[in-house]
Order: C-alpha cells, then structure tokens, then sequence
C-alpha cells in the first residue's frame, strides 16, 4: 500500500535538504558565467594557443560524466594538498562543468547575431572594442537569457550526483529518509515533486524571458 | 602497472561492454518509445496529447538519478523487481524517450507544409505521408539533435553504477577501492569518456554529412 | 497535331465563404469553369485568390457553400454537411493536379522519383512503370536530361517544371496553379509558362492564379479579378485587361504598368 503519511511526512526534511540543491545551483551557474565568459573570450581571442586550450576546456569537460568529474575532484584535492569541504569541492566541480557549456551558449548567440550588426557600427566608424561592448555584447547576452535558464535547470538536476559525495542536497536527504522509514517509493516520488516544482518554477521564468525577447 | 592491468583487466572489460550494453540498447528502446510519443502527438486527440505532455514534463523535470531510485527502490513495492542491468535498462528508455520525443517533433515540424500539402494534392494517404515524406525529411533534420543526445546517454550510463549496474564506472570503482588508488582510476576513467566522446561525436558528423549531402542547395 | 485530352473536368463554386476566425477572407465567391478552359485569378495580394484555389482541392476549408468538381462536391458529403470520408477526398484529389508557388518539390528524391512517387503510392503502378510514366511527363516539359538530379541540383525554373511533371504524370483532368512563376527570377519565367501553355492548348481545364499579364491576355479563356475576399468581375481577358469598367481593376492595372515600366 502506498503511505500518503510518509509521502507528505517526507517534504519538510526533503525541502529543508533543498536549499543545498538551489545553493548548488545557483552558485554553480554563477561562478560559471564567469569561467564560461572566459572560456567564450579565450575561444574567440586571435592568440592560436589560447583558442586551443578554451576548446580542449570544452571538450573535455563536455565529454567527461559530471560524476567522473565529481569523483575525481573530491579524491583530487587531498592529494595536491587542498583539504576544502566537500561542499566547496562540489560547487566547484559543477561550476567548472557548467562554463563549458556556458562558453558554447555565449559562442552561440555571438554567431547567431547578423553580420550587419557589426558592420553597421563599424560603418559608423566606431571601433572593435565599443564595437564588442556596446553592440555585440548587449545583443548576445539578452539572447542567451533562455538557454542560460535551461542550464540553469539541467543543474539542479545534475547537482543530485553530488549525494555521492555525501553533501544532504534533496537527492541524499531522500537515501536516508528512504533508509530509515523503508518506504524508497514514497520518499523518492517526495523527491521528484521537489525537482519538479523547482524546474517548473524555472521553465515558467525561461518561457518568460523568451516572450519578453520577441517583443 | 602490468600486474594491475593483469589483475584487473577482465573487470574493466565486463564493464566497459556492460556500459556500450546498457548504452546501445537503451538508446535504441529510448529512440523508439520518443519516435512513438512523437507521432502519437502528432496525430492523437486533444486529451492522449495533454498525457503525453505531462509525462514529458515529469521526466524532464527531475534528475535521472531520483527516477532510478524510484524504479529500483520502489519499484518492489509496486510489484516491480528488477534486477541491477534489467532496471538501468528501462530507466535509460523511461529517461531518454522525452528528450527524443521533443527532438523528432521538431524534426517534424521542420519540414514544410508545403511538402506535405503537394503529397496530399497528389491524394497520397496519411501513412504513405509518413512514410515517404514526414519521417525521411524530419528525420533527417532531426539528426544532429539525435547524434548529439545519444552522445550524453553514453555519459549518463556511468549513472547506473549507483545502482550496482556493472558497468565501467562501477569496476573501476572497485579497483579504487581495492587500491586505494582513486585519482588514477578516475582519471583513467574521465579520459576515456573524453576519448569515447570525441569519436563517436566525430563519426556523427561524418554520417551526417553524408546523409545530407543532396539536400544541401547548390553554392 | 495537338493531342486532345480524354476528359478535361469543370468547376463549380457556388456562394463560398471562408473565415479566418473574424477575418472574411471569401465572401459569396460564384464561379464557374468549363471543361478545358483556363481561367486566371488575379488581383492584389491578400485578396483571397491563392484561398480560393485551395478551396478548390480542399486543401484549403471553405466554411460556407459548394465547390463541385464535374458537379461532385468536394469536401463535404452534402453542402453545409459533415466532412467527405478521407479516402473519397483523395480519390477526388487524384484527378486535380496542383503546383504550388514554392515547388515544394522532395528534396530527398531525385526528379524523377518525385514524379513517380504518387504514381507508386497513390495510383499503385509497379516501379518500372511509374519510373517510364514519370520519364515521360519529365520528357514532356524538357527535363530529360535532368531526371537523375536532386531538387538542389536544379534551377528555380526547372524545379518548377518537375513539379508540373509530377502533376500532369497522375493524368489530372484539372490543374491548379499558385502563383508558379512569383518564386522565379525573371530569365526563368518564360520556360514554366511554356510548358503551361502547352497544357492549355492540349484542352486541360487549368485554374492559375498569377500575376503575369501577359499570360492572362494571351492563354486565358477567362479572367477573375479578386479583391478583399470579393469576386469584383470576371470575364473574357480583353474585357478584364483592357477596358475594365470597376474603378478597382483600373486602380490594380494601374500600379502594375507603373511597376512594369523602366
């Protein structure tokens, strides 16, 4: 028989467990944006070495499963002598994910915008740098608002591979609510709702964003 | 380094096919199940849609690891009992069929009407329409989308190891644990991912290409 | 010698209307067309000329009154009743051609097998006979070196024609033309509406709507002149193009002269 009791019984700890997931998250996008403007500038600078090695950042960190790269970090640290909480370990390990893809976002919308752009301000005689500032930037930033929200949702998802390492975000909060009531079903589909409700929340303020950018 | 390898190569190799095992098949179901919700969304009433809809949304919404959990935890006390490989199985199809649901239907609303208007102009049936002309061109226009997300289910198979797949991610675990030696194993680990991703990312786009060869309008 | 057609079908609207939730976009249209006459639609953009061929082939659902093709009506089993069975429309569909403005020509066959394909799965041919009936219409309007060639090999003009092969390869006793020469550059104009000349005089029944002049003078048995969903005058093209007595017309030839002269 499925225990309503314990199902509703589960969202306060569950809940309480989820300001680590949105700190995760959030934390994660925003040290990412930094990285990834990084990465995005290294890829399009004119320095060959430096394109090499913000694309070889992309692809390793695209190609590597965030838990590898959890586990990795988390084991990493001690052994070149930096003994940080596992909670720093983790944001890290998720921001530096999160730029990669960030990076490629930026690259994205800087391509999408129209030649003419550029061309119409260099017309005008203004130079390559008011150029980035005050017209290619602005532009591609506006643009990349949704898809930074839906990156924004695919860590909160990804930030429940951090239970590995034993941080009590919703994902680990709800191991051991399942361990100790013996009720995995009920505790687990608790923890689905959590996401659920979150990501919704989130997909709302993307779709948002986007109807306000058409205008 | 020889002795290790020697020690524990069979390990590394049983679960570098569990991982292309539980990958491959799981791609293929997920495929099939998102090709089928697709079309059923195109076609079905109103109410079937919304259905689809929301399971669509649930699925995308929460992380693939709660979904496994709710499968092989729970599952039991529904009456499903799986065992480890069986349930990572079914999780990888439950998880990808949504993402690929929303891949064909925007390959399908990429071909033009205008294509499917001269198909029904000529009198050809719904199904001939399909066949001929929806699934060829939608398919086709859908298959970077595609490539590009069997490339992340390969990552999302070392997922599995937490519930005791054993797949790659959960050997090496092992041989961590048993020497102690975790940096090397997971890095070993990372860069063989990287590796994997690169090629299959690499033929991907070789494959594309040449399907799409004669749809590219002349220069 | 021409050679004649077996049968050529006629068309029959009788009061339609179409609605696009509160737009009118026809209103009260009545228009009759005779076995192997070609009738061009004219009229500025947005009149309603492109709905009402598609009305013609349901492609397009008119809301209110008959479209008979050889007197059957199309689309619904009675008028102002329920929706025709599918496979009666597509049987209907079999015997009126279309070509569409934009080609929409498969770009993942070759020419020819665009051309056989509804052979094959419409009218059910075996593979070599489809592929030596699509030959023949490929032949037909001059493309018979170009068969083996994908849309994106092709030119606007000749797309075009392949697309009127794979129209006139279903032997249609009807053809409708949406605008098929606005998507072409000019040099290529003249060859697509050769082939359709040819067709005209050959006695098929032929509804075009278009905005070349010159065509409607000189092919058409009839011009209807649309405006704002209305039917404004139709009549033989000298009547229509020359000495049109509707303020509207002369307003529309006006700025089409205009536009045309250096």
């Amino acid at each position: 028989m499925f225990s309503w009791t314990t199902y509703w019984d589960s969202f306060g700890p569950l809940i309480w467990a989820a300001r680590y997931t949105v700190a995760i998250s959030v934390m994660g996008i925003g040290i990412g944006l930094v990285i990834g403007a990084l990465v995005c500038a290294g890829r399009l600078s004119p320095w060959i070495w430096l394109r090499r090695f913000a694309a070889l950042w992309v692809s390793f960190l695209r190609g590597v499963p965030l838990l590898v790269q959890l586990l990795l970090v988390y084991y990493l640290l001690p052994v070149i002598g930096l003994n940080v909480p596992a909670m720093a370990a983790a944001v890290f390990t998720v921001a530096i994910c999160a730029s990669a893809y960030i990076s490629e976002i930026w690259r994205g919308a800087i391509a999408a915008l129209p030649k003419g752009q550029t061309e119409a301000a260099a017309a005008i005689g203004m130079d390559p740098v008011t150029q980035w500032l005050r017209i290619i930037l602005p532009q591609a930033v506006v643009m990349s608002l949704p898809a930074l929200v839906n990156e924004l949702i695919l860590l909160v998802k990804a930030s429940s591979l951090v239970s590995v390492v034993g941080i009590l975000e919703i994902t680990r909060a709800s191991q051991a609510q399942a361990a100790t009531t013996f009720r995995p079903l009920e505790v687990y589909l608790a923890a689905a709702c959590i996401y659920l409700a979150i990501n919704l929340c989130l997909a709302m303020l993307g779709r948002w964003l986007e109807k306000r950018m058409a205008v | 380094m020889i002795e290790v390898f020697r020690q524990y190569g069979p390990a590394l190799l049983s679960g570098f096919a569990m991982t292309v095992f539980c990958w491959f098949v799981g791609t293929v179901l997920s495929m099939g199940l998102g090709l089928i919700l697709a079309l059923v969304q195109r076609y079905a009433a109103r109410w079937v849609q919304w259905i689809l809809r929301v399971y669509i949304e649930v699925i995308r919404g929460t992380p693939f690891l709660v979904q496994l959990f709710v499968l092989y935890y729970g599952g039991p006390m529904v009456g499903v009992m799986l065992d480890p490989v069986p349930a990572g199985i079914v999780g990888l199809t439950i998880y990808g069929s949504p993402y690929f649901a929303e891949i064909f239907r925007s390959g399908f609303n990429s071909v033009s009407r205008g294509q499917i208007e001269a198909a029904r102009a000529i009198g050809m049936a719904e199904p001939a329409i399909v066949g001929r002309i929806l699934l060829p061109l939608g398919l086709v226009s859908a298959l970077p989308a595609l490539v590009n997300f069997s490339i992340i289910l390969t990552k999302e198979t070392v997922i599995l190891s937490i519930v005791t797949v054993p797949e790659l991610m959960y050997q090496v675990g092992r041989m961590g644990a048993e020497t102690f030696r975790f940096v090397e194993t997971n890095l070993a680990l990372a860069l063989f991912f990287w590796a994997l991703v690169e090629v299959i990312s690499r033929v991907g786009r070789r494959f594309e290409a040449r399907l799409t060869q004669h749809l590219n309008t002349r220069a | 010698m021409v050679q004649q057609l077996t049968a050529a079908s006629s068309v029959e609207i009788r009061k339609v209307n179409k609605f696009y939730g509160p737009f009118h976009a026809l209103k009260e249209i009545d228009m009759v067309v005779a076995p192997g006459k070609v009738t061009c639609l004219i009229g500025p953009s947005g009149s309603g000329k492109s709905t009402l061929l598609r009305c013609i082939n349901f492609l397009e659902e008119y809301d209110s009154g008959e479209v008979r093709i050889d007197g059957a009506l199309i689309g619904y089993e009675t008028p102002g009743g329920r929706r025709m069975a599918a496979r009666r429309l597509r049987e209907m569909r079999r015997s009126i051609g279309m070509v569409f403005q934009q080609f929409n020509l498969w770009p993942h066959m070759t020419a020819l097998q665009n051309v056989a394909e509804g052979l094959i799965r419409v009218r059910r041919m075996g593979r070599a006979e489809a592929e030596a009936r699509a030959a023949e219409a490929l032949t037909k309007v001059g493309l018979a070196d170009r068969m083996l060639n994908h849309p994106s090999r092709l030119s606007g003009g000749q797309q075009q024609r392949v697309a009127i092969a794979r129209a006139i390869a279903m032997e249609p006793r009807l053809m409708l033309f949406d605008e098929p020469t606005s998507a072409l550059d000019p040099e290529l104009v003249g060859e697509v509406l050769n082939v359709m000349k040819t067709l005209a005089a050959e006695g098929m029944t032929m509804v075009v709507v278009t905005h070349e002049m010159g065509f409607a003078a000189h092919v058409a048995d009839q011009v209807a002149f649309m405006e704002k969903g209305e039917l404004v005058a139709m009549d033989a093209p000298a009547q229509i193009l020359q000495r049109p007595e509707d303020p509207r017309i002369q307003a529309f030839l006006r700025t089409y002269h205009e536009r045309n002269a250096f």
